[in-house]
């Protein structure tokens, strides 16, 4: 078969890559633009509105509730982030040290929460938290003397949705952990505890050092994810109590979806995508620089 | 001083036992070569040394005292690994300072020890750099450095060569020989590569099944093997075995014998204190160097064999024959150059150079 020509070539690449550069373009590229141009427009949730330059914006940051809205979304990723990472990580090192079948066995226990619908995990911990029947209000009652209805109360709403997170997401970074854990050799161990290691030394000089990639990769995208946070909120407080949970994600859906502005949805919507960029690019120098040091 | 002595050790993991009463004595300063085929048991033996196994029965003493119970870190024993474990993260520097890090000596000193090691290993232009940097051979000089910079009473090198490339092995193998003269420290030495072991060691022992076979200097094993075995393993190329029956039993502490090849010859050997009757197979050994191409009957049985093919390596030639029955015959020759593969050889087993082993593998003499 003779070489095609140049041109030939291009065509079939153009070709091959045509379906899926349309699909982005319809289905991402085009409504991205779109919610930035909605945003300085008064438009509704469904139609075309007039310009209205900043006053979005604007008027955001006049809201109260945005104030809220962003301080509970970083108070979620605090309560969430690094210690769903440490959690995993402590889980997997667990998990590693035992063997074949008990070994699967109890990794599959630990990663059952994730594969369940968020609908599920939040009618689960209604039930297990629940102030006259749930399980775990004798121990609630034992620490604090008296029984609580958590997600009626503003000081446990915020923490109790934070656990189910938790829970619920741990799994896959305890998945990740075990692959990097499972991936040092064990020469390095051995070598180790012939130098005179004890456990806790080779842990902060071998296994953390070797796993920080891997941690790196997990605190970013627990950061991502939590910064997102809306199903279980929705699901489980709707926001309240006296919007101790509003987030931003919620805050989007009541303006666009409850009170049909679109525009000013669309706003709120480019802020947490600017937090987004800006904590993750922050988080991402801040661990390379750890990285290397 | 016995630098590490091993009395009746064994490994059992579960039912299944690996190590079977090992007695092996380490002088100080002893070089000891752990040789063996793969899964001989030579490696776990190293590992029971240095405390990263569980000695099952037995006691392991290295200078004197009793370790067989001890931790790894307190045995005094430095180990460089098959793989180097070198850390990916950590410098060279850093790599071969790890053990005086942990130990929390001053910085003066560890510097001054870990530029020592590496002026002995020559690796002051690389201290900087990490592992995944350095050739193989650098990796494997670090690894050592590694456990110089702890001055161990023991050295332990488990197969440290065998992801070398065969040059960098030789070269290698020449600087641990040189390292030893220098430092004179007792080594123990796991390969499964016999011309390592015949190269570096004062000591050999010969494993197999997780049992010695034999215990001696390299010269000692290739001229005085103890057993088929031994005898098959030391050695390159290989010792030829041929199959035999006992034609007149013991006589003066000899027994005749007469080869399946040369029925029509016999011929005395020692046979110390074994008895065998007539018509017993023994097998008769000889070594490639030792067969001689001219027919002389006055020295030993004579054989004829097919040329298959011959390596011709300049100083010396190996000619690959076999007997009438398909049994492979190596034949070395020194400096000839006159092909001699292009017929039947009539060759002769000269008497003096032949070994006779017993149904068993045990060696008559």
């Amino acid at each position: 078969m003779r070489p095609k020509s140049k041109n030939n070539k291009t065509l079939t690449a153009i070709l091959l890559i045509a379906p899926f550069v349309l699909c982005y373009l319809v289905v991402f590229a085009y409504p991205v633009y779109k919610m930035f141009a909605m945003s300085f427009t008064d438009a509704p949730l469904i139609g075309e509105g007039d310009w209205v330059g900043l006053e979005n914006y604007v008027r955001m940051f006049q809201h109260k509730l945005f104030y809220t809205s962003v301080y509970n979304t970083l108070y979620f990723v605090g309560l969430t982030v690094v210690p769903n990472t440490l959690i995993g990580l402590g889980i997997a090192m667990m998990i590693v040290r035992l063997n074949g079948m008990v070994q699967a066995g109890i990794l599959i226990l630990f990663f059952m929460p994730y594969i369940l619908p968020v609908t599920v995990v939040t009618q689960i911990w209604q039930w297990v938290l629940d102030q006259q029947f749930g399980v775990a209000q004798p121990l609630i009652e034992a620490v604090t003397g008296k029984r609580i209805s958590v997600f009626r109360d503003p000081l446990w709403a915020m923490p109790m949705v934070a656990l189910v997170t938790i829970w619920w997401t741990n799994g896959f970074n305890v998945l990740l952990f075990i692959s990097a854990l499972r991936n040092i050799p064990q020469d390095y161990y051995e070598a180790a505890s012939l130098d005179g290691a004890s456990r806790f030394q080779q842990f902060r000089r071998i296994t953390w050092p070797l796993l920080w990639p891997v941690t790196a990769l997990v605190l970013t995208l627990q950061l991502i994810l939590q910064l997102k946070i809306f199903d279980q909120i929705y699901l489980m407080t709707q926001g309240g109590p006296f919007n101790s949970t509003y987030v931003l994600l919620q805050l989007v859906y009541r303006e666009a979806f409850g009170r049909n502005q679109g525009g000013y949805a669309s706003a709120v919507a480019v802020a947490l995508f600017v937090l987004i960029v800006i904590v993750s690019v922050l988080q991402y120098q801040l661990l390379k620089a750890r990285g290397k040091s | 001083m016995s630098g590490v002595s091993l009395s009746n050790i064994k490994k059992a993991y579960g039912p299944i036992n690996v190590i079977h009463d090992v007695n092996i004595k380490v002088e100080q300063g002893e070089f000891v070569v752990f040789v063996g085929p793969s899964g001989c048991g030579k490696s776990t033996l190293l590992r029971m040394i240095a405390g990263l196994e569980e000695t099952t029965g037995g006691t392991i003493d290295i200078e004197g005292a009793d370790v067989t119970h001890l931790e790894a870190a307190k045995r005094g024993v430095s180990m460089v690994f098959q793989s180097y474990a070198l850390y990916p993260h950590l410098s060279v520097f850093d790599n071969m300072a790890f053990s005086m890090q942990i130990a929390r000596r001053p910085k003066d000193e560890i510097k001054q020890k870990v530029d020592e090691a590496a002026r002995i290993l020559q690796l002051e232009d690389h201290l900087d750099r990490k592992p995944s940097q350095l050739s193989g051979g650098q990796r494997q000089r670090v690894a050592i450095g590694r456990a110089i910079v702890r001055q161990p009473k023991v050295f332990l090198f488990d197969e440290p060569l065998s992801n070398l490339d065969a040059e960098l092995r030789v070269q290698m193998r020449m600087e641990i020989a040189r390292l030893h003269n220098q430092i004179g420290a007792t080594m123990i030495y796991v390969t499964h590569d016999q011309v390592e072991a015949m190269t570096l060691a004062d000591k050999i022992v010969v494993l197999k099944s997780g049992s010695v076979q034999q215990i001696g200097s390299p010269l000692d094993l290739y001229d005085n093997p103890d057993n088929q075995f031994v005898a098959g393993f030391i050695g390159s190329p290989k010792m030829n075995f041929l199959k035999g029956i006992v034609n007149e039993p013991r006589v003066d502490g000899k027994i005749t014998i007469t080869l399946d090849d040369a029925p029509n010859t016999t011929f005395d050997i020692t046979c110390g204190s074994a008895t065998l009757n007539a018509g017993d197979a023994v097998t008769v050994g000889i070594r490639p160097e030792n067969i001689g191409l001219e027919h002389d009957e006055t020295v030993g049985p004579t054989v004829f064999l097919k040329p298959e093919f011959t390596e011709e390596l300049g100083g010396v030639s190996y000619i690959h024959t076999q007997t009438k029955d398909g049994v492979r015959v190596t034949i070395e020759r020194r400096s000839e150059r006159n092909r001699v593969d292009q017929e039947d050889l009539q060759v002769t087993l000269p008497v003096r150079d032949l070994f006779v082993f017993d149904a068993d593998g045990a060696r008559l003499r």
